[in-house]
Parts: structure tokens; C-alpha cells; sequence
């Protein structure tokens, strides 16, 4: 018999007993119960942090969609000024007004994500 | 998981679990038993994460691997001496040859590294395979087999077999 075989023969005939204790799962028992109250409020906070994204969401959508509403509404009369930086910001905007609803919603994502995120983390 | 359901499942398994964390607490039933009522709350507040991947037992052990991970991070365990195993109770004055077998094993692992350690006390105290130690240790199979081999030889040394 090797030494190999002597340190396994020598580990598995003397492997620890544990002492039979009757009070360890009344022990078990009774901080689980005391652990419910906090398990609960964990939970709360998940379904809260889930309610939070899905408002943030709706109301990015709902905002995107006032701000293209409202450019259609009200268009701005680009013959009143025609230089400057401003002047192309207004051009850009009118251009592509249809589109702007998907930065609002990209953003509105993004920072519930982020917000979740970061509410997720403190648990 | 209710808490009714949980404690069934924990029935069949705080004895193999009690007897991990003996060995890796080399021979300190009082903390043993400490860092297996905070896995088990450990594991209870997330049992909603069980998916059932696993087995029940693999995924309560690697819990309890880290609790006790987390427990020698905090009191730097490796570095406890015989004195202090004395001062627990793990030393005692019992003459018979188990008691010194005992003694003597206990001695031993407290002083190889923790991860030999766990590897040893799943293998031949647990009878876990490769596969389920390294799991339970999130550690790659090839790790484990060199753990196991690393240790055995650490073993020897502290212990004359």
C-alpha cells in the first residue's frame, strides 16, 4: 500500500462525527422566522423597483410622444431667423421631429435600467 | 420556498453539512454549527435564486463554503494557532486513540489553506467527485484535482500515517 493510499485510507475511517443535536433545527426554525419579516420586505422592494421601471417607461413614451405632438402642433417658422447655431438646431429638429420620440424612449430606458440597477445593488 | 418546505429539505441535509463545515472549522463544533444556522439563513432569503440547476445539497454546501470563506476573511482563521484551538474546546484532555485521531486530523487541517482544505473535506469526508467539489467551490475541475493532490501531501506532512 502506498502513502497515497494511507492518507485516504486514514481520511475516510476518520471522518468527523457531529454530535446529534436535537435543538439545532428548532434553532434553524426559529431564525427563519425571524429572517420572514425581512425576506418580505425584500421582496416588496423588488416588485416596487419593477413598478418603478415600467412608470419610468410609460412615461418616457407618453413624454416623447407630447414633445412630437406638440412640434406637429405649433411648427416653427424657420424664416425668422437663418443664421446661427440655433437656426440649425431648429432645421435638425424639424427634420427629424418624426424620430424623436425613440431618443425620449432610449433615455427613459436607459435611466430606469440605471435607477433598477442601482436599487437592486443595495440588497 | 415557504419555510415549511425549506426546513424538510434542510432535514436530510444539516447532518452532511454540519460534518463540511466540522472538518473546514478543523474540529470547532460550536463555530461549525454558527456558520450553518448563517448558510442556512443565507440560503432561505435566497431560495427564491434556486433554480434547481443543481442539486438541493450542492447549492446549500457552496453557500456554506462561503460563509465560511467570509467568516475566515473576517477573522483571518488561517492564522489560528494550536493555543486558540485549545481555548475552543477541540483540544482535549482525552486520551483514548480516537480522541487523539481526532486531535491529530483536526491539528492537521487547521493547518493546511482553507481551499485544500474544503477540497479534502469534500472528497473523503463527503464523498463528493470532482465535478460536484468544483461546483461547490466555483473553482475549474483541473483546480480541484491539484487542490486534492496538494493537500494529501500537506496532510502528510502534519500527520504521521
Amino acid at each position: 500500500m502506498n502513502k497515497k493510499d494511507n492518507i485516504e485510507e486514514f481520511l475516510r475511517d476518520n471522518r468527523p462525527v457531529v454530535k446529534d443535536d436535537p435543538t439545532f433545527l428548532l434553532e434553524t426554525n426559529r431564525r427563519l422566522k425571524s429572517v420572514e419579516g425581512i425576506k418580505a420586505e425584500v421582496d416588496r422592494q423588488r416588485v416596487q423597483g419593477h413598478m418603478a421601471l415600467i412608470v419610468t417607461l410609460v412615461i418616457g413614451i407618453v413624454i416623447g410622444a407630447f414633445a412630437v405632438l406638440i412640434g406637429y402642433m405649433h411648427p416653427f417658422d424657420l424664416n425668422q431667423m437663418k443664421e446661427g447655431s440655433l437656426y440649425n438646431a431648429l432645421v435638425f429638429i424639424e427634420t427629424w421631429k418624426q424620430y424623436l420620440i425613440i431618443p425620449v424612449a432610449l433615455l427613459s430606458v436607459t435611466l430606469s435600467l440605471v435607477l433598477s440597477l442601482r436599487r437592486n445593488k443595495a440588497f | 420556498m415557504t419555510r415549511e418546505r425549506f426546513i424538510d429539505l434542510v432535514r436530510t441535509e444539516q447532518e452532511p453539512l454540519r460534518r463540511f463545515l466540522l472538518g473546514l472549522c478543523s474540529g470547532n463544533q460550536s463555530l461549525a454549527d454558527d456558520l450553518a444556522q448563517d448558510a442556512l439563513v443565507r440560503a432561505y432569503v435566497a431560495s427564491g435564486s434556486f433554480l434547481g440547476l443543481s442539486k438541493f445539497s450542492t447549492w446549500l454546501f457552496r453557500i456554506a463554503y462561503n460563509c465560511f470563506i467570509d467568516h475566515c476573511r473576517k477573522a483571518s482563521y488561517d492564522t489560528v494557532s494550536d493555543e486558540s484551538l485549545e481555548a475552543q474546546g477541540v483540544l482535549s484532555d482525552d486520551s483514548t486513540d480516537e480522541s487523539f485521531r481526532y486531535q491529530q486530523l483536526y491539528m492537521a487541517l487547521d493547518r493546511i489553506p482553507e481551499k485544500e482544505r474544503a477540497a479534502i473535506v469534500l472528497h473523503y469526508f463527503e464523498d463528493r467527485d470532482i465535478k460536484e467539489i468544483a461546483s461547490i467551490m466555483q473553482i475549474p475541475s483541473g483546480t480541484v484535482k491539484y487542490l486534492l493532490s496538494v493537500g494529501r501531501n500537506h496532510l502528510k506532512e502534519h500527520l504521521s500515517v
